[in-house]
């Protein structure tokens, strides 16, 4: 951008951090309440919508951790391993496993789910936010 | 040694090891065999093998033919550069062709088929800087592929009548689904299947024109085993369907006529490759009839043929492949004398006509014995046996011509090169063959055993006597010198014939052949037609044809269920839904009227936006979030591209010129929101169905730990359609970077 804005620049970058915070708590949310991990994932792919918006899709894509291809590929990846415990233990494929942990009177109940939702929503992020980014970079002017 | 000797060696390592492993096994343990293994359990596919007396009977010859072809082939392509892909393919060849005979359920058969088709395609295809290589592999890659298509359909079909696909059990279920209507279209399914693969007419044409291969593959596949793998699956089926009346006259109408076909069509070829094609269709046909024929003694036949003609067909191919090789050309008009220059390729070649012509102590007569045994057991009109003496004189010419009239006389053609006798490698192999031919020809008892077991397999309730009756000599050899003097007057007519039938081609213009190529010229105009039609690079017409194709489709879902209208209940109307309706009726409105782009985009946003509140207040808030979400990422971006576009390239959004309303578009759009008011009308009026709906909702808490239901099934109850669902947006990312890429490159 030749002209820059001062004040989309600093809304935009809290902006950012504020609605990938957001995206993570309607991902670990989702089980009980209305989100989960492909709610999360189009939050986040929003947030770097925004992002390319005010600094262009390079810095944009600069901020997706690993990159669109390899977030995308980790995500995918995430959802397919979190189904092979249920498998080692003679279960059948993506049987989501549940365990309690106790720390100090408070009950966290983890699953495989978790990690099956967190795969999603990096593998939505990663495609959707890649093609959007690369979308708006194909007609940006070069930086 | 040089590399270049020792490499096929090695390559002939293969068939030999399990040809010796084959004999090894045939003689220490007694047949069948069984093996099996779970496959695709929900599709009841799996891996179970089951050899009896047929499946050895053809293994011996894939695996023993393929061991003196695998030598020959090294003589013959010495030097060739190109040597090793033919190996390769050879070999892979023939483990597809053990895969096919071995497996005992027919969709595992079905893929080794398929495999088959494939690598006869490359091998057919081998010289492919000719454009006439490159047409006969295409030639005989459709027109067995095609027939593989119905060969799948009628394996479903039989899969679903006899509710198996394992060959032993249809086998013995048979008599259960005896009149199960669906019975003759399953049969003719596979016939067209079987009959494409070994080239019974019409389907014959591709093998002549699959000559193009080098001469073994020639004898190895087009001769000698894939051709005869429509003839196995039909013997195999043989046990089940064997008295069905449809069955019989189908197989013995299309073999009869297939072999009456060919042994004419021998007579128009000068190429001696392309004579002992035709002959070699001859003798499918001659199986296919012999198949149809009801009775024992016709798998006795079934068996002593399928020998008898590997015996002696192979080595003919192997002996036109030398004359190829040492006098450069296969055509019978400049080959005569040539037993001087090559004296083993002439010995070889005489034995191996003697047994193709079916004289007395030859394996060949063995055959044509039990070929008569089994006419005289059933009775065939007499039609039939006048083109099977027909047939067998056409053979003993073929044979001559093969032998006597290429290798003795005077040679009195001027030739560039000096005709040399073949390499070792190229001798070997012939010589082996029709020494156990005429080893076998003096001792049937040798091959009695196989015979016996592999007629068992063909015909459940078979007895070892019949092959002892099959030996009956006197009435055969009064038949055999009828043959051979009807023979003998072919062989010297035999030119004369051929001017006679050269004034006639009728048949080549309107044959199946000319339907082939017709329809193979019309295709690329069919589609090129369509193209144009349908790709006109239009956007609205585009829209018109997607919309109009919907409509149709959703009127003749109407059409077909005939719904009871029913108005909504208006109980749901909330202020909220009148709302939400209200905004996307007010965004649909507006953007009749804009003809600013970025407008445009901003009052389909609202369309978005009030959808999401309708969502949000019917009970739906994952999906009135996931729209929202949606919505905000796609007009962000599509308005971030539309303002970059603007100022580069003004002229793409220029509003369209044209103002006039489309009269076609209008009509086609009021049809579709007709149909789909009409659609809604009929689904409100059926009622819900709620069973799924209630089993989620009590087992989310219970089963899965989770009180969001719609989070629920997408992460635990149905998470393996998540899992391919995120993999397609994976792939859809791979697929649209490097296109966005160009675009990126390519910008003005």
């Amino acid at each position: 951008m030749t002209s820059r804005a001062l004040i989309a620049e600093v809304l935009t970058g809290t902006l950012y951090v504020l609605l990938l915070i957001g995206s993570l708590w309607i991902l670990l949310r989702g089980h009980n309440a209305p989100g989960g991990g492909f709610i999360g994932g189009l939050l986040a792919v929003a947030a770097s919508a925004a992002y390319a918006l005010v600094f262009g899709s390079h810095r944009a894509l600069r901020r997706l951790p690993l990159g669109p291809v390899r977030l995308a590929g980790c995500g995918a990846l995430l959802a397919l391993l979190s189904g092979l415990p249920a498998v080692l233990q003679g279960q059948p494929f993506l049987t989501h496993l549940w365990t309690n942990l106790s720390f100090a009177g408070v009950e966290l109940p983890l699953s495989t789910v978790l990690l099956f939702d967190l795969g999603v929503y990096l593998c939505v992020w990663g495609a959707i936010g890649g093609y959007c980014l690369a979308l708006v970079g194909a007609i940006e002017e070069d930086p | 040694m040089n590399k270049h000797v020792w490499r096929p060696a090695w390559a002939v390592a293969l068939p030999a090891t399990l040809f010796a492993a084959l004999l090894l096994a045939v003689a220490t343990t007694p047949l069948p065999w069984r093996l099996s293994w779970p496959w695709i359990p929900t599709l009841g596919v799996e891996l179970s093998v089951h050899i009896d007396g047929l499946s050895a009977q053809f293994l011996m010859l894939i695996t023993g033919v393929g061991t003196l072809v695998f030598i020959y082939a090294g003589g013959y392509l010495a030097g060739d550069h190109r040597r090793h892909r033919v190996f390769t393919l050879l070999s892979l060849f023939m483990l597809a062709m053990i895969g096919a005979v071995v497996s005992d359920n027919l969709l595992v058969l079905f893929i080794f088929w398929e495999l088959t088709s494939v690598l006869s395609f490359l091998l057919v295809g081998f010289d492919h800087a000719q454009e006439s290589s490159r047409k006969s592999a295409q030639q005989a890659l459709l027109v067995t592929g095609t027939g593989g298509l119905c060969l799948l359909a009628g394996i479903i079909l039989l899969g679903q009548i006899a509710e198996s696909y394992s060959i032993q059990t249809l086998i013995e279920r048979a008599p259960l689904f005896w009149d199960d209507p669906r019975l003759n279209a399953t049969l003719l399914l596979l016939f067209l299947g079987a009959f494409t693969k070994s080239a019974q007419f019409p389907f014959h044409f591709w093998l002549p024109n699959a000559m193009a291969a080098p001469t073994p593959v020639s004898a190895y596949l087009h001769s000698a085993t894939m051709v005869k793998l429509g003839i196995y699956l039909l013997a195999r089926l043989d046990a089940a369907f064997g008295d069905q009346l449809f069955w019989e006259y189908t197989l013995v109408g299309a073999g009869t006529v297939t072999a009456l076909f060919a042994a004419f069509q021998t007579i128009y070829e000068r190429d001696l490759k392309r004579i002992l094609a035709w002959s070699t269709v001859a003798t499918l046909g001659t199986l296919t009839m012999l198949i149809g024929l009801p009775g024992q003694g016709a798998a006795v036949a079934v068996a002593a043929l399928f020998f008898a003609h590997a015996l002696y067909k192979a080595p003919l191919f192997f002996v036109a492949g030398n004359l190829d090789h040492g006098a450069g050309t296969r055509q019978i008009d400049q080959l005569t004398g040539m037993r001087r220059y090559m004296p083993w390729t002439a010995a070889a070649a005489l034995l191996a006509a003697l047994s193709m012509a079916g004289l007395p102590l030859t394996f060949g007569f063995i055959a044509k014995d039990a070929i008569n045994f089994a006419k005289s057991q059933s009775d065939v009109l007499h039609l039939v046996s006048y083109v099977t003496v027909f047939v067998s004189g056409i053979s003993v010419a073929v044979a001559a011509i093969a032998a006597i009239r290429v290798f003795w006389g005077v040679d009195s053609v001027p030739r560039k090169v000096h005709p040399h006798e073949a390499p070792l490698s190229m001798l070997l192999p012939p010589l082996a063959l029709v020494a156990l031919g005429l080893l076998f020809g003096l001792a049937p008892t040798l091959v009695d055993p196989l015979l016996g077991a592999a007629a068992r397999a063909m015909a459940p309730g078979f007895n070892p006597m019949a092959v002892d009756a099959a030996y009956d000599i006197i009435p055969v050899l009064e038949a055999t010198l009828g043959v051979l003097l009807f023979g003998g007057l072919i062989y010297l007519y035999w030119d004369r014939l051929h001017d006679l039938l050269g004034r006639v081609r009728h048949f080549e213009r309107y044959g199946p052949e000319a339907a082939y190529r017709g329809f193979l010229d019309r295709l690329p105009r069919l589609a090129a037609g369509l193209t144009r039609r349908l790709q006109h690079g239009l956007l609205p017409n585009y829209l018109m044809t997607l919309i109009g194709t919907a409509t149709l489709l959703v009127l003749a879902l109407l059409a077909a269920a005939r719904p009871a209208w029913t108005l909504p209940a208006t109980d749901t109307l909330t202020v909220p839904v009148l709302g939400a309706t209200l905004l996307i009726a007010a965004g649909a409105g507006t953007a009749l009227f804009v003809r600013d782009h970025l407008v445009l985009l901003l009052v389909s946003g609202l369309i978005g936006y009030g959808s999401a509140i309708l969502f949000l207040f019917t009970g739906a808030p994952d999906l009135a979030f996931t729209q929202f979400a949606v919505e905000t990422i796609f007009v962000v971006v599509a308005a971030a591209v539309l303002l970059r576009l603007r100022r580069l390239a003004p002229s793409i959004l220029a509003p369209p010129p044209q103002t006039r309303l489309n009269p076609l578009a209008l009509g086609v759009a009021i049809a579709f929101a007709t149909v789909l008011t009409g659609l809604a009308l009929m689904v409100s009026g059926i009622p819900f169905d709620s069973n799924l709906s209630n089993f989620f909702n009590s087992q989310s808490l219970p089963m899965a730990h989770g009180r969001n239901v719609v989070n629920v099934i997408i992460v635990d109850f149905r998470a393996l359609d998540t899992l391919g669902e995120i993999a397609v947006l994976l792939f859809a990312l791979l697929a649209a970077l490097p296109l966005l890429a160009i675009t990126r490159r390519n910008r003005p």
